[in-house]
């Protein structure tokens, strides 16, 4: 789904963590896609079928939201303007809503490959 | 690679408890012994032998379902994602260990059927505990596997004049209740009613300890009880305050009325008059099923027409299948007879039923034609409480409607017990009383009630 991280790794270490998190925070707001009013998940890429398949799962209401925020960010990105910000995303508002189900259904190709070749000892 | 699964958990289980003494004499009684295991009625017939069957009955079927489609949807769900482990581990587990596993369900009744080699009881006790009280019922699985399914049933129920009819018969007889349709028709708009929440909800109250009953053949009683227990325990007591709970038993009305239903896939008609409840409820009258076996339809033997009276009556049409039944629930009963077949025999042949039944009534038939229909009744009836298929969930669905268990001298006693005098009685009330009839197919062709004095 993504590059390697050490987001793991950090997160488990509370110290770490308490010293990276302003540097975090700093990281993602300057990357710019709340401004556009995206979330994080809407930045994975689609073209994938577990993706594609995830997406599907989405309840209406979500996947609606979903292609009103990338529409947004489209024009935005045509016109080359930022949204006003009450209208950007706010950092309690980008929240994993796509990535569990990603996470899920990684976890139902595994298994299913795991019983296609299992190996039957008696 | 697999990290320890519940397959090799289970497996040295199985062995340790699994070792059976041979059969010392045959056992000819086929009488369950009913006990209980943490709160669980179970019934218990055992047959020495290398396999066993076990299948759970839930008093849930389409007469207690809250909403359309709940049943339907339910029965599919069983075997699938459950908190322990996926669907698809569980289709394999069962291909690894030789077993079949199944749902279905009727009007009164889900059934859960798993059937295995005598080893493995422990590993499907618990898999049906699993599926009772622990099945996940995700929204997705609902989506992309259940609703597709219940498309397909769907399909092959309206593409089958016969079952249109049955259930439309049901459904004029009965109005609520057992009328409700066995499965939503094509046109029904069950959808708005069913989400994986409200399954979650209804199959809380479905697979309650007190709304089940566990039946099985095969497996020795101690050990049958021991792993019930064992696995059973946790099994949900069921909230009655939900809004999507079993519904409540109401005392079946018979209503009767006409039905005419236009459809391309074919013909049938069906006649219908109030009939025998299930054995040992209080509407029990052998003599309908007496009387369903002397109208018959169907030869029982190859290459004759048997000597039942529609199927004499009908000889000449070669394009016609006669059929003659008494369903029999809990505490009402529908005889029916179906015909089906092209339009214009159906028509005519509908005419032959109920000039037989009249002949019945007047007690026109020889007293040998009488002495063969309770010979097969009796048949009938004991083969179906034999028979694993039927018998399984005959037994299951008497232990959750607090009926007596089947008896089969009683059964076999009470259908000898039945006289010429009390078939031509009950043939009489048929005619006397209000008939339900449905036509399903060509209606221009097809007959209305007051064509064939009948009254609706």
């Amino acid at each position: 789904m993504s590059a390697p991280s050490f987001a793991s790794y950090i997160v488990k270490r509370p110290l770490l963590k308490r010293w990276m998190q302003p540097l975090a925070n700093w990281y993602t707001d300057a990357a710019g896609y709340r401004k556009l009013g995206l979330k994080f998940d809407d930045l994975i890429p689609e073209e994938s079928v577990n993706v594609q398949k995830a997406i599907k799962r989405l309840p209406s209401k979500e996947a609606y939201d979903r292609v009103f925020r990338i529409r947004r960010a489209f024009q935005c990105s045509i016109s080359h303007t930022l949204l006003p910000a009450n209208e950007q995303t706010k950092p309690e508002e980008d929240v994993e809503y796509l990535s569990p189900i990603i996470r899920e259904i990684e976890k139902e190709v595994k298994e299913r490959e795991d019983l296609d070749n299992l190996v039957v000892r008696k | 690679m697999l990290s320890r699964s519940s397959l090799s958990r289970n497996a040295p289980r199985a062995l340790a408890a699994g070792r059976r003494s041979m059969a010392s004499a045959a056992n000819p009684a086929f009488q369950y012994d009913v006990t209980e295991a943490s709160g669980v009625k179970v019934a218990n017939r055992e047959v020495e032998g290398p396999t066993g069957t076990l299948a759970l009955v839930a008093k849930a079927g389409s007469r207690y379902q809250p909403f359309p489609g709940f049943s339907d949807a339910l029965e599919r769900f069983a075997f699938k994602t459950t908190l322990k482990r996926s669907a698809l581990r569980i289709t394999r587990e069962t291909e690894l260990l030789g077993g079949e596993i199944s749902s279905t369900h009727s009007r009164e009744n889900l059934v859960l059927r798993t059937k295995f080699l005598a080893k493995d009881l422990p590993y499907f006790t618990e898999l049906l505990a699993e599926v009772a009280g622990q099945t996940k019922f995700a929204d997705h699985e609902l989506n992309e596997v259940v609703s597709k399914l219940l498309k397909y049933k769907q399909q092959i129920v309206h593409s089958n004049p016969e079952t249109v009819a049955i259930d439309a018969a049901h459904g004029v007889a009965f109005h609520r209740g057992l009328g409700a349709s066995i499965t939503p028709s094509q046109t029904s708009p069950f959808e708005k009613y069913v989400s994986g929440d409200a399954l979650a909800e209804f199959a809380q109250n479905a697979y309650a300890k007190s709304n089940v009953a566990l039946v099985a053949s095969g497996p020795n009683s101690a050990e049958l009880s021991k792993w019930v227990g064992q696995f059973f325990k946790d099994l949900p007591t069921g909230n009655a305050s939900s809004q999507y709970k079993v519904l409540p038993t109401v005392a079946t009305q018979y209503f009767g009325g006409e039905q005419r239903i236009a459809s391309k896939t074919g013909n049938a008609v069906v006649i219908a008059f109030p009939g025998s409840s299930a054995f040992s409820t209080a509407g029990y009258k052998p003599e309908a099923s007496v009387l369903a076996a002397l109208l018959g339809g169907e030869s029982t033997i190859k290459w004759t027409p048997g000597f039942s009276l529609l199927s004499q009556a009908t000889k000449g049409f070669s394009q016609l299948r006669v059929n003659t039944e008494n369903n029999a629930y809990s505490d009402a009963g529908l005889f029916t007879v179906t015909l089906s077949g092209q339009a214009d025999q159906v028509g005519a042949a509908s005419k032959n039923v109920v000039d037989a039944l009249k002949k019945a009534a007047a007690g026109e038939v020889a007293s040998e034609d009488i002495k063969k229909a309770v010979a097969l009744a009796k048949f009938r009836a004991l083969e179906s409480v034999q028979t694993l298929e039927t018998g399984l969930e005959a037994t299951g669905s008497g232990l959750v409607h607090g009926n007596k268990p089947y008896q089969i001298n009683e059964i076999a006693q009470a259908l000898e017990k039945v006289s010429e005098q009390q078939v031509k009685e009950v043939a009489k009330t048929f005619l006397s009383g209000k008939a339900t009839l449905v036509s399903v197919g060509d209606v221009f062709q097809l007959p209305y009630a007051e064509d064939l004095g009948l009254t609706v």
